[in-house]
């Protein structure tokens, strides 16, 4: 297969709460052009373009549309993909088809969300509704998590079922939910991209914050953000042209799994810690990247977590450490930035969440790593290979990228 | 292309009112082509939807589809566009070597579940195009068909033609929505301006649809069918969504997206390689504007190829199935004009079949007055 690598990053200047001084083309052509000019390149390099946001949070049907004129996409194929909290990394995938397939050469993803021009919980909220409405209908009882997840407003509600679920199976505590957020502030404080920072945060200033739904406290919660992300992939031959160097796809996969958070009728309810389709999708990237043992080769991690408890779960289903050992290795300072296992050093997604780019950035960030550019929140160990993960769906929908500093061989 | 693909098997269905949910249709589509196929679930590589989550009422709608259409713990992906253009995804999966198949699910529940219209609205700028409310997809397209009409000097009797041998023609094919039995453009002109000069029977019918297709390669191909339809070449592009910085008489991105469809198939003299075409003109004027811009027809031809040259028994018949005048389920339209030209090209397309149907061409189109298009070029 051809090799596919990323050459250039581009982000908003900033990653807010409300942009108020732009509209939402306007937004994504800033990362466009921040893109453009890390890379020296323009327009006419480019191919083909993937595109990708949640259109229910802005309430503008296939944007792309509108944003054409500003994102210089004007006759060229554009190719826009939607797959809910994942949608990021689903268009870098899209983007490495385009190239892998040999039908393209280089591919610009573009990906934001400007949820200040909406409400994000009643999109999210739209994904149960029409069950709640049936099921209403037909008299049975909504107490299942999927009629909690609506009736709780939104993803927060749904959220503690996994989280309780997480703890009790894990052994891990309400604490150590504390200190991981603790830890992806204050590394956000050193990502001048990530939205909520705070370089003083310890687990015990986490612990103060609102309890929202046990055990999530307003702390462990991601924010709902305005930005855009661009990133542009190139095949072996055109990288070796454009640019000095790339971060290398190496394996990619995702899996989905049902989507009813249980058949309430029959008494069967999905534990939303199981999360197989993590564990599916993270053996299947690992088997096409070659990779025997992450625990090893792996060299840092960007987890997709809207909510704090996510990152030591999705560790663990991810096979970076062992059941019930994630918060073992946070205790152990393992976690951080200089630590061993390095993960969210850009603070993650619990830092930063315009939804649309949040998969996303979760592999711009380790191809920074990968490159060494990313300034002060680069990790401490040499990163040669760099796993990536995106979760979406109705909660289980899972995105898998393995990157390395080198093109992948045979 | 590095390697070949063909479609092995295709399942649509269309009506005004399916009296079905999304998951059931979806359910429908995907067992009926595994039956046709005599396959499961397993030899399926990957998945590709074509929905909206607008026109689904809900958010993230893929998720929905993962246990009907066989997806549990497997891999799939949307493309939230026309259908045409998740084919064009579902090629590159392949063409990776990653896969040997890839299904495909598209449809929209337009005829019973929302208006169709307010899907194009929603697409709109929403601080002044939309609020206005002067222009929405029928206004649009009624400026359209004005600036085709002045521009060739045509009546508006040219469209009345279109619309009345598309929906003859449809009356003719039982997987459409609308048809009406040997209608006349004085049928047509009966119907009431929506926007002049746009009347209602120049218009798509709100249509329940969808398709499932599945897509090989060679190898996989050859095991699975007798009839192979190949694909030969696709071209995609988009153009300005502003409608002033376009010419509405032409489709600029059509020509784009065509150009690189032909390069591709290796297609020099469209007009005299292509056999048939199936088009997705969502308006009567539409149809002629793309004919052009696919390079069939030359600009100001219409009126002689609406004399016989286009219809079911001419030289180059373009939409023999009906078109989208006869069915419109919006995401599903693309591959609706991919699955009539595969009937076309196996000799399976009944009263519509056409003489001589070796190579087709078929498109799809997203947004106002096909801001964006989809071209793919099939063989035999």
């Amino acid at each position: 297969m051809r090799n596919v690598g990323i050459i250039g990053i581009g982000y908003t200047p900033v990653f807010v709460s409300k942009r108020k001084d732009v509209n939402i083309a306007e937004m994504i052509s800033e990362a466009v052009e921040d893109c453009f000019a890390n890379t020296g390149l323009g327009p006419d390099d480019i191919d083909a373009m993937v595109f990708g946001n949640m259109h229910t949070f802005e309430g503008v049907n296939m944007p792309h549309l509108w944003a054409a004129d500003y994102i210089a996409s004007l006759g060229k194929p554009v190719m826009r993909i939607a797959t809910g909290g994942t949608t990021g990394m689903s268009a870098i995938h899209a983007a490495y088809y385009h190239i892998a397939s040999g039908l393209h050469d280089v591919v610009m993803v573009v990906c934001f969300e400007k949820q200040s021009e909406g409400d994000s919980q009643v999109g999210l909220m739209g994904i149960v509704t029409p069950e709640i409405m049936a099921m209403l209908q037909a008299g049975i009882d909504i107490s299942g998590s999927s009629g909690m997840g609506a009736l709780a407003g939104g993803s927060a509600g749904a959220i503690s079922f996994q989280a309780s679920s997480y703890l009790a199976r894990s052994g891990a505590g309400i604490e150590h939910i504390d200190g991981m957020a603790a830890l992806e502030r204050r590394n956000a404080a050193k990502n001048p991209y990530a939205h909520l920072k705070d370089a003083n945060a310890t687990a015990e200033s986490v612990a103060r914050t609102a309890l929202i739904s046990y055990p999530i406290r307003f702390g462990h919660i991601c924010p709902t953000s305005d930005g855009a992300t661009v990133a542009i992939l190139a095949s072996e031959e055109k990288a070796a042209e454009l640019a000095d160097g790339a971060a290398w796809i190496h394996g990619l996969a995702n899996c989905a799994s049902d989507a009813s958070a249980g058949n309430i009728l029959e008494g069967v309810i999905t534990d939303p810690a199981e999360q197989m389709p993590c564990q599916l999708a993270a053996k299947q990237a690992f088997e096409r990247a070659g990779i025997k043992d992450p625990k090893k080769e792996i060299d840092c991690v960007e987890i997709y977590n809207g909510f704090a408890h996510q990152t030591l779960m999705f560790l663990e289903k991810l096979g970076m450490c062992e059941v019930g050992e994630a918060h073992k290795l946070l205790d152990a300072g393992e976690l951080e930035i200089n630590g061993r296992c390095p993960v969210n050093a850009s603070g993650g997604v619990v830092s930063t969440n315009a939804i649309g780019t949040s998969a996303m950035n979760r592999v711009t960030e380790c191809a920074l790593q990968i490159l060494g550019q990313a300034g002060e929140h680069q990790v401490e160990k040499d990163v040669h290979k760099a796993l990536s993960h995106g979760w979406g769906g109705l909660m289980q929908y899972v995105t898998i990228t393995v990157l390395a500093d080198k093109p992948r061989k045979g | 292309m590095n390697r070949k693909i063909a479609i092995a098997g295709y399942r649509m269905k269309a009506a005004s009112d399916l009296v079905t949910t999304r998951e059931r249709l979806t359910f429908e589509l995907t067992r009926g082509l595994f039956d046709d196929l005599g396959i499961d679930r397993d030899h399926v590589g990957t998945t590709i939807f074509a929905t909206n989550d607008f026109l689904d009422g809900r958010t993230i709608s893929n998720v929905f589809l993962d246990p009907p259409a066989g997806v549990y713990m497997r891999d799939e992906s949307k493309v939230e566009m026309d259908g045409l253009s998740a084919l064009v995804y579902a090629c590159m999966r392949i063409l990776s070597g990653q896969y040997e198949t890839a299904l495909l699910v598209a449809f929209g529940l337009c005829g019973s579940q929302v208006s169709p219209y307010l899907h194009v609205e929603y697409t709109l700028n929403p601080t002044y195009d939309r609020q206005l409310g002067l222009l929405n997809e029928l206004s649009a397209a009624g400026l359209q068909a004005r600036s085709f009409l002045n521009k060739f000097g045509y009546s508006e009797d040219l469209l009345d033609e279109i619309a009345a041998r598309n929906l003859r023609n449809a009356a003719l094919n039982r997987d459409q929505a609308r048809g009406i039995k040997d209608a006349s453009a004085k049928d047509i002109k009966d119907s009431s301006y929506l926007y002049e000069p746009l009347r209602e029977l120049h218009t798509y019918p709100a249509t329940d649809g969808g398709c499932a297709v599945l897509l090989a390669s060679e190898t996989k191909a050859k095991e699975l069918t007798d009839k192979p339809v190949w694909i030969l070449g696709m071209g995609q592009s988009i153009e300005s969504y502003y409608l002033g910085e376009r010419n509405l008489y032409e489709s600029r991105s059509t020509r784009e997206a065509s150009g690189r469809a032909y390069a591709m198939a290796g297609i020099d003299k469209p007009e005299a390689e292509v056999d048939f075409a199936e088009v997705s003109s969502l308006f009567a004027q539409q149809e002629p504007i793309l004919t052009e811009a696919l390079g069939l027809y030359g600009p100001g031809d219409a009126e002689k190829a609406y004399a016989g040259d286009n219809g079911i028994a001419g030289s180059l018949p373009v939409n023999p199935s009906g078109g989208p005048l006869g069915a419109h389920p919006i995401c599903a339209t693309g591959l609706f004009r991919l699955n009539e030209a595969i009937k076309q090209l196996r000799g399976e397309a009944g009263k519509n079949q056409v003489k001589k149907a070796e190579i087709g061409v078929v498109h799809g189109q997203d947004g106002v007055c096909a801001q964006q298009n989809t071209v793919v070029v099939l063989g035999i």
